[in-house]
């Protein structure tokens, strides 16, 4: 299984963690890369910076796949030919509303497991994990659940929940330490620019990213 | 110097521009008769609820680097300026007073000009019926014109001519005439122009709303040029060689002033070059209108739009999700031209122009039949020709630079893919025509944005053409039924067609640019994923939306409407050469239900 969890940022924040994953493609010759945006919204002037990124880091072939438009069956086979397939962020309630909507969840998490490379962004990494509870606190800077999504069971990929733009504060600390004793699994938390890439027998940590665990914290990287 | 610098800034920012704006105009001494001229007073009661920062900026109402605050002093001037009401003739009967600081100095016209639904068909009576322009500014080379709608009855408004009795502003025994403009009407005007604006459809844009109860609404529309081709018909139709040539020398005089036209052109040159801007003006947005789902209603009168093709009065302009072509307003007493139906109509305006050219150059009015084969309308079905295939390059994704070289090697190629283009784009549900809330229209079959937007996209990771089951559900919008997407011998030799024409464009155009053909597909898909957004807005989802912003606007600033709005602009944006930068923020409650609304309706009318 490959796939890597970003915290957060512009794409060239995550320049490092890119280059970690573009890694995992082991030299593939010219491979495919699919968007999915979290929403329409802006997401045709984020394709374009992703673009642009990506190219600078030797892509070529791009698509956008929106889950929230309409599309042809063969449209959405085709992204599943792709090597790499990154969920961007957003809301993350919408996200996984439409991802449910579409059966995108079994789909993505079969084509992992067949060798597809699967990474996402704040929102999108959140969506790689067990739940999406990290999306509702804190309070300050949570998402809003407009579609009053009641069970936020998410792919369950990894055997953690991910918290992203985290920053070294109390008031962060003290919601992810409180949470952490509720639940009986790490959760990890990265800041922007900073995240978790795993492949089949490693898992590297790049950047800023701390570890709450039964209400205690530990930093993997400062 | 620095001195100098400090007093120019304060007069900018104590809103001179503003005092410009006092009823005068080049326009009343041209032409005398062409306007009835009103006093008028400020109206109290209402309240800025909506105000275009970054418009006001470029006519330098406000300076450059101004906050986007209604400040106490700014909501003052705007209030003042553009809240005002006629004291129209039924004011005048009753000998009706007002207060003297309530009363403005200058006089406000309202203008003649040709309109149908007024029984002479002469334009004798006929005009801004609820409207008058306030003024125009120039700010750094660019001129404006300045509208109000809804400042009160005039004696050009429908009721009038058909009862033959001048009205009260508000008279709710009568609606289209009371003189009153209306809030939806001005919000969804605001959303519509700022979309179509920022996507180059030249079109009026609205300044500001002033808002009073019951929906009541005064909307300040401005423009480059507000004259409509109405405003030369009715001294067509009336013989009036005088004051046609006056307005037809005056407009010209304005277009070259503004620096919009390049001409030192004189005599009957002079003529000749206005009479070729408007066959590319005309031909431009006939097409433009067909390919971007834009109905607008076009007729012989030549009221519904401004003399550059601008966009103007939005009651019944559309945009369509998909080619709803059979879709006709219903205007009470007789429906409206459909989309197809608007080139001729505008091929119409441009052989009474050539006639009312005709006129000024030899003072003889010929018929107008007598201009049927004329050149310019060869050169109008020239252009109007070339630019669909232009279109049709655009909206596969390709840029102007690379279409011009295409088109000039291959014309062809593209002429014959767009009848396969058309052929799907036209395809009508079988269950035929339906009414609908203000008309009625026969649904689209496909949505060919889907497959401009989609194709390139499959063929580039699937490198083997669609069989013809999966190109139709690809393509087939939400109306199509079993029976509307039956693929028979000729329907499956277009969609091989669809896909051979496509493709061998694309190989050409990467040969012609020297590019492989996966290079020239990824900038192809870079492009038409922006021309061809999936969820574009919609007549239909205007509606909504505007019901939306209503109901939050007692909980929202006009700064916040202002930027709501702009954020809904951004989103609508299909100009892929406008280089745009995401924002980190999510988008609020009401944006994300705006989008929600534009996504149930993006198929619709």
């Amino acid at each position: 299984m490959k796939i890597a969890l970003m915290g957060g940022g512009d794409f060239v924040d995550n320049t490092s963690i890119d280059k970690k994953v573009l890694a995992l493609l082991e030299n593939k010759k010219n491979p495919l890369f699919t968007y999915i945006p979290s929403s329409f919204y802006q997401s045709d002037i984020e394709f374009n910076e992703l673009i642009e990124h990506y190219e600078e880091l030797g892509l070529k072939r791009f698509i956008k796949f929106e889950l929230d438009a309409s599309y042809g069956i063969a449209f959405k086979k085709a992204i599943f030919k792709s090597d790499i397939i990154h969920l961007g962020g957003g809301n993350t309630f919408y996200f996984l509303k439409n991802l449910r909507r579409n059966n995108f969840i079994h789909e993505l998490k079969n084509w992992v497991h067949a060798g597809g490379i699967l990474t996402g962004l704040s929102a999108g990494a959140i969506l790689l994990t067990k739940n999406i509870n990290t999306a509702s606190f804190p309070e300050f800077d949570c998402d809003e659940n407009e579609e009053n999504l009641k069970n936020l069971k998410a792919m369950g990929l990894v055997p953690f929940e991910f918290f992203p733009h985290y920053r070294n504060s109390k008031r962060y600390d003290r919601e992810l330490l409180n949470y952490s004793k509720t639940v009986k699994h790490p959760l990890y938390a990265s800041s922007d620019g900073a995240g978790i890439v795993i492949s089949d027998d490693e898992i590297s940590f790049i950047g800023r990213t701390a570890c709450f665990f039964k209400g205690t914290k530990n930093f993997i990287n400062k | 110097m620095t001195v100098v610098k400090k007093q120019k800034h304060k007069l900018i920012d104590d809103y001179r521009k503003f005092k410009q704006i006092d009823g005068s105009h080049p326009f009343k001494k041209i032409l005398p008769n062409g306007f009835i001229d009103y006093p008028a007073r400020i109206r109290r009661g209402g309240k800025v609820s909506y105000f275009n920062f970054e418009l006001a900026k470029k006519m330098g109402l406000i300076s450059k680097n101004a906050d986007h605050t209604l400040t106490k002093e700014l909501t003052e001037e705007i209030y003042n300026t553009f809240s005002i009401q006629i004291i129209n003739e039924f004011d005048q009967m009753k000998g009706r007073k007002f207060k003297a600081e309530d009363m403005k100095e200058g006089t406000y016209m309202a203008t003649r000009y040709l309109q149908m639904q007024h029984d002479d068909k002469k334009g004798l009576n006929s005009g801004d019926g609820r409207s008058v322009w306030l003024g125009h500014l120039k700010h750094q080379g660019q001129a404006w014109d300045i509208s109000a709608c809804g400042t009160g009855a005039t004696r050009l408004s429908p009721a009038t001519s058909k009862y033959n009795k001048f009205f009260e502003t508000g008279d709710p025994s009568i609606a289209y005439g009371c003189g009153y403009g209306e809030l939806d009407e001005g919000i969804a005007t605001a959303i519509m122009s700022e979309i179509f604006h920022n996507n180059n459809i030249k079109t009026e844009q609205t300044l500001c709303i002033i808002e009073f109860k019951n929906n009541i609404s005064i909307n300040i529309r401005v423009h480059e040029n507000l004259l409509r081709p109405s405003h030369f018909f009715l001294y067509l139709k009336q013989d009036d060689y005088k004051s046609l040539k006056n307005i037809t020398d005056f407009y010209i005089q304005r277009q070259v002033e503004a620096q919009l036209w390049d001409t030192k052109l004189t005599g009957k040159k002079k003529y000749n070059y206005f009479l070729d801007k408007l066959t590319e003006t005309f031909a431009q947005i006939s097409a433009d209108f067909e390919d971007q789902y834009i109905f607008c209603w076009l007729d012989w009168d030549g009221d519904n739009i401004l003399m550059d093709g601008g966009i103007i009065d939005y009651g019944s302009i559309r945009q369509f999700g998909l080619f709803h072509h059979e879709y006709r307003y219903d205007d009470d007493d007789r429906f409206s031209t459909n989309i197809l139906e608007q080139k001729s109509k505008a091929k119409y305006m441009l052989q009474t122009f050539v006639q009312a050219i005709d006129f000024i150059k030899t003072k003889e009015k010929k018929q107008l039949n007598h201009f049927a084969n004329d050149k310019y309308l060869e050169n109008f079905e020239v252009r109007f020709e070339q630019r669909k295939n232009e279109n049709l390059l655009k909206k596969m994704g390709f840029s102007s630079k690379k279409s011009a070289q295409y088109l000039k090697r291959y014309a062809e190629d593209i002429t014959q893919f767009r009848k396969t283009f058309n052929y799907f784009e036209k395809a009508k549900v079988k269950t035929g025509m339906v009414r609908v809330p203000d008309g009625k229209t026969c649904d689209a079959v496909f949505n060919m944005r889907s497959f401009l937007r989609e194709y390139p996209q499959v063929i580039l990771a699937e490198r083997i053409k669609l069989s013809d089951e999966d190109l139709i559900e690809m393509i087939q919008s939400v109306f199509a039924e079993a029976e509307d997407i039956e693929i028979n011998n000729y329907r499956r030799q277009k969609l091989n067609d669809l896909q051979d024409q496509y493709i061998e464009i694309v190989e050409k155009m990467s040969s012609l640019f020297q590019e492989d053909f996966d290079e020239t597909l990824m900038k192809l898909i870079k492009r038409s994923h922006v021309v061809n957004k999936p969820n574009r807005i919609t007549g239909d989802a205007v509606t909504y939306i505007v019901e939306l912003i209503k109901e939050h606007s007692g909980r929202m600033s006009p700064e916040e409407i202002y930027n709501l709005i702009q954020d809904l602009v951004v989103n609508q944006n299909t100009n892929p050469d406008i280089k745009l930068s995401s924002k980190v923020i999510k988008p609020n409650a009401v944006l994300q239900k705006m989008f929600n609304v534009i996504r149930m309706h993006r198929e619709g009318l």
